[in-house]
């Protein structure tokens, strides 16, 4: 075997662990979910709203919705790969039990992103419904959002693990948080345009793999048509692609001695 | 199944500067109950990590069940079980969704494990605790818990690092009982310990280990007539230069502990006649064990 640690469909079965223990208390996630985001919405949406004049046509609200199911995503899928993660691989020995069985470290790896991405889908659907309630969504197909926010998802739940594999206790997320997480939450356009802001910001955000998740999900959630769809869904991919392999090369040298 | 069920030449692993595992060779057959003793930090648990492909090895060959763990590790781990000696239980689920979704690794289906599991639990006397969370077991229902969830696959061959450390004499008893019968019915068993007479009782071959190399290797009873010999007789409470001396020439060989004199010996009633001639009736006279060999062969300093 070239790659004795290459991920194969046994990642299912890490997928199915995961399910099993959120069957224990689903409802009150997705109750704890649903006021939040009804906070962030009426918050933003309405609150700072009201001193927003309307942006290209579309008021503030709607404009930050499609925004808001992206950031859930990555912050739902964030929080699953950091903290959940490395509680299973260096508190709880979960992932040392299934190496023990016949899986591979990219089983693993390839079932705990399959399963942060589902989370975060979940996360986000939640958010799709709030914001339909409040009648912001301007198309059907905003229902298509979903399926890139699981490949965002699966992106920002590599980026997780890599830092997960790289932590030593649970105080390294704090920085990666601030570092990485925070800015990329707000300068891809997510609460505000990027448009008009300095041209290095401008150029900054152009690189931020969530930038280009919000610019699908806007365009789809508006207008049912997204400008530059390839490019956008190509950048999402070769980024999700990048931290996959990275992941499972640094929880391998973290797992295997 | 020809040849080994472990065939190890000469392996190694270093950790930096540490060279934990010094030049491994162990051969253990089919249907054989092996015991690896030694000190802490002895390389016990880097060789059985080393059998299940969680540490590679840096020099020498590995074969488990037959294929080379450096490339086939995954297929070796889908007929063996192991026992790890930090608890590895998933305190999310019940006892029962462990065992359940441990299966599903071994691509076992929900189903087709029920009966298995219902199976193992009874034979680890844990039916009742089906639905427990893992937090509410105690440290000997864990570890049974533990072998279970080893034994789910049915597997050919079982490790287990330290399965009764931290246990209390019930609870090891049963363990010791249960891996008794699983030998009996065939399986190929690889153990380390701290309880030298569990280990002289259960395993065929034991190999002494400290320094990353086996010491020694071979049945137990063996190995303790050989290097120890049949008898050994305690004497507290200091001893005089006298009787030292004059023990020169006897068939025995003396070992001062603290206060305490070590005699072990091969022909012990001549050796009881003499320390009763010598006035000294104050000794305790018992059959040498695995124990005394351990502790002349590693030595009496604490490790940790």
């Amino acid at each position: 075997m070239l790659f004795p640690q290459a991920p194969s469909h046994r990642a299912f079965r890490v997928w199915v662990r995961h399910l099993v223990y959120y069957r224990s208390f689903y409802l009150a996630e997705w109750a704890g979910n649903l006021g939040e985001h009804i906070l962030w919405l009426v918050a933003f949406g309405y609150g700072l709203g009201r001193l927003v004049p309307s942006l290209d046509g579309i008021s503030y609200a709607q404009f930050i919705g499609p925004g808001l199911m992206v950031s859930v995503a990555m912050w739902n899928a964030t929080y699953e790969s950091t903290y959940g993660a490395y509680s299973r691989m260096r508190i709880q020995n979960i992932y040392e039990s299934m190496l023990m069985a016949p899986l591979t470290v990219g089983d693993i790896v390839l079932g705990d992103l399959l399963w942060c991405a589902s989370r975060a889908l979940i996360g986000s659907t939640l958010m799709l419904v709030v914001l339909s309630l409040f009648g912001l969504v301007g198309s059907l197909w905003a229902v298509a959002i979903l399926p890139i926010l699981f490949i965002e998802a699966v992106m920002f739940a590599a980026l997780g693990l890599i830092a997960t594999s790289l932590a030593h206790s649970f105080s390294f997320f704090n920085f990666y948080f601030s570092a990485i997480v925070m800015p990329m939450f707000f300068f891809a356009g997510t609460l505000f345009p990027i448009k008009g802001l300095p041209l290095w910001v401008e150029r900054l955000s152009e690189a931020l793999p969530l930038t280009h998740a919000v610019r699908i999900s806007r365009g789809l959630f508006i207008y049912g048509y997204v400008e530059n769809f390839i490019w956008h869904l190509s950048f999402l991919l070769g980024f999700t692609f990048l931290f996959l392999t990275v992941a499972c090369v640094l929880v391998s040298r973290r797992m295997v001695e | 199944m020809p040849g080994f069920v472990i065939d190890a030449q000469g392996i190694e692993k270093s950790f930096g500067t540490l060279k934990a595992v010094d030049g491994v060779s162990l051969q253990v057959k089919a249907g054989e109950c092996f015991g690896i003793l030694g000190p802490n930090g002895a390389g016990k648990t880097t060789t059985i990590k080393m059998l299940h492909g969680a540490v590679q090895s840096d020099a020498g060959a590995l074969r488990v069940l037959g294929r080379d763990v450096a490339t086939q590790s995954r297929l070796i781990r889908a007929q063996m079980g192991v026992v790890s000696q930090e608890d590895t239980l998933d305190r999310d689920l019940t006892v029962y969704e462990n065992l359940w979704v441990y299966a599903g690794f071994f691509s076992i289906s929900k189903k087709a494990s029920l009966s298995r599991i219902e199976y193992l639990l009874d034979f680890m006397q844990l039916r009742e605790k089906w639905d427990s969370q893992i937090k509410t077991l105690s440290g000997g229902m864990k570890r049974r818990l533990h072998i279970a969830r080893a034994l789910i696959h049915e597997p050919k061959f079982l490790i287990l690092d330290e399965p009764t450390t931290g246990l209390d004499p019930q609870a090891r008893h049963l363990v010791w009982q249960r891996l008794r019968e699983l030998k009996s019915q065939g399986l190929t068993i690889l153990l380390t310990t701290h309880y030298m007479e569990e280990a002289a009782q259960m395993c065929d071959r034991i190999g002494i280990m400290d320094g990353g190399k086996f010491l020694l290797e071979g049945p137990p009873q063996t190995l303790v007539q050989e290097k120890v010999g049949d008898e050994v007789y305690e004497l507290r409470g200091g001893v005089s230069e006298e009787l030292l001396d004059s023990l020169q020439g006897l068939p025995v060989t003396a070992e001062v502990v603290a206060d305490i004199l070590y005699l072990y010996s091969h022909n012990g009633l001549g050796v009881m006649e003499h320390l009763i001639s010598y006035g000294q009736k104050d000794f305790l006279r018992r059959p040498a064990t695995l124990e005394d060999l351990f502790l002349r062969l590693t030595g009496r300093e604490l490790r940790d």
